[in-house]
């Protein structure tokens, strides 16, 4: 048999646009080199929000894709963890809160659900929350998910269409026609013909783009967190500081009052509770190639910039931490796009920490350009060629 | 087929998440092939011990389910800290050793 489509990649990414493309009726492969949900998917937090998207694109991406995630946990029978639970950017010094109410503004002005709330009411909707913050922004709209459970959640819906999953599968060649076109992946579990091909392998994506001569310009940027024991209730929303989005952003203009320690790990506090009870605390952005060893002296920062938001947490037994590589593009967006040059050769890939966020429409978004439908989303700012126009233009 | 006796399906395997037998073998049904494919299914592994009461007994089930040899069930990641230790104390700075 020929497969319509093979994706490769059995992340957040990949799972959904395996079953967005079972949905139109195609035939698919979904092939990963390890299990389901075995890279970033599983190694990161466990949020979809739009506070913590550039407006325009990005907002407008992510707003599509939390309201689609709401229609699949009604449709679903597979139960990934829906949770509305809202989220809160909170301020510590005049010059956030002025920063959040300008972002919060432009956001609503674009008819998002987004507004500032005072120090009084913030201590209402978090009361363990430390006691001199100034406010923040208030999102209720945002959601959290369990992100591996999602991959299975998009496997097991997938498979009810005809999805065909090739887990701990090599890939060892992608054969191109005479004319330059997908006709094959090679891999140890033998061939498997197909029309096209979709890379979705996250970090992994550069290896797969070599395999028919792209460069596609992805490189992985570590994340951790903290896990505390199964406690008692600290914390209701998605809570986290408002420095965080200068962290995601690198904004080189803004400058916490924060320890060495806390500066040297670009540490933005950021917590959630999860179903099972236990508490996630982070985070950190850095580059360490794919090296994915808790850091010590990260874990230490986490832990004391946790402690300043929510004193309690000194008490709290921490059980575990963990870290993982995001896909990190230098312009913050992700490519979602055909490969001009090679007909039946796509690319979804390079989220960085909004995979999660961002998986069901990239799913939605990748099915509708490989049935030649027009998109949700003008998206010829994730096309794969803007890299090519950058060298040519540089 | 192997017995199930020494782990019938209603045996808790994993105490802190109360995960049994039967719902570790489901997993496994469902695609597990290792300690971390059983532990990201099911949770057995995820709760305060991290799996140091269950990780030998989920591998024993791993072996007679899918004919494999122990190495081959592979082991939870190893990650800070070893024991559960305050956030407080982490936030002071904790050597090698302590952790």
């Amino acid at each position: 048999m020929i497969y319509d489509v093979t994706v490769i990649g059995a992340g957040a990414i990949g799972t959904s646009v395996a079953y967005h493309l079972c949905q139109k009726g195609f035939s698919v492969a979904l092939i990963d080199h390890g299990d389901i949900a075995n890279g970033s998917s599983s190694h990161c937090d466990a949020v979809a929000l739009i506070s913590d998207k550039a407006p325009g694109l990005d907002t407008q991406m992510g707003y599509a894709s939390i309201q689609h995630y709401g229609e699949l946990a009604k449709t679903f029978s597979y139960d990934f963890e829906y949770d509305r639970k809202g989220c809160l950017y909170v301020c510590e010094t005049e010059e956030e809160y002025a920063a959040a109410s300008a972002y919060a503004k432009r956001q609503a002005s674009d008819g998002y659900d987004m507004h500032m709330v005072d120090a009084q009411t913030l201590q209402e909707m978090e009361p363990f929350l430390a006691k001199d913050l100034l406010g923040g922004i208030w999102t209720p709209g945002d959601i959290a998910v369990c992100p591996y459970k999602v991959c299975f959640a998009f496997v097991e819906e997938g498979k009810k269409q005809g999805l065909q999953v090739y887990p701990y599968t090599h890939i060892s060649r992608i054969r191109l026609s005479a004319d330059h076109a997908v006709e094959a992946v090679e891999t140890d579990r033998g061939d498997i013909l197909t029309k096209r091909v979709i890379n979705c392998a996250g970090v992994w994506a550069p290896d797969v783009g070599r395999l028919v001569g792209l460069e596609i310009p992805i490189q992985p940027r570590k994340g951790m967190n903290l896990i505390s024991e199964p406690t008692e209730r600290i914390v209701w929303h998605k809570v986290m500081e408002f420095g965080y989005m200068m962290s995601k952003f690198e904004s080189i203009n803004f400058r916490r009052n924060v320890s060495p320690l806390v500066e040297e790990y670009n540490v933005a506090f950021n917590i959630e509770y999860t179903k099972a009870d236990n508490i996630l605390l982070g985070g950190y952005r850095g580059f360490r190639g794919f090296d994915v060893r808790s850091e010590l002296e990260a874990m230490q920062a986490i832990a004391e910039r946790g402690i300043r938001f929510y004193p309690c947490l000194k008490e709290i037994n921490c059980i575990r931490s963990y870290a993982g590589v995001r896909p990190y593009v230098k312009d913050h967006l992700p490519i979602v796009s055909a490969v001009d040059t090679i007909p039946g050769f796509y690319i979804a890939a390079g989220h960085e920490g909004d995979g999660i966020c961002l998986s069901p429409i990239t799913g939605k978004l990748m099915a509708q350009l490989v049935a030649g439908e027009p998109t949700d989303f003008d998206i010829q700012k994730l096309s794969f060629s803007r890299f090519a126009n950058a060298q040519q233009t540089a | 087929m192997m017995s199930r006796e020494k782990f019938p399906d209603d045996m808790l395997v994993c105490r802190c998440e109360e995960i049994t037998a039967g719902e570790i073998r489901q997993a496994i049904r469902e695609g597990a092939r290792d300690v971390t494919g059983v532990k990201r299914r099911v949770r057995a592994g995820m709760g305060p011990c991290q799996g140091r009461t269950c990780e030998k007994l989920v591998q024993q089930i791993l072996c007679q389910e899918l004919r494999i040899d122990p190495r081959q069930t592979g082991r939870s990641t190893a990650r800070p800290p070893v024991r559960p230790v305050p956030f407080g104390e982490l936030a002071e700075g904790v050597s090698k050793n302590d952790l």
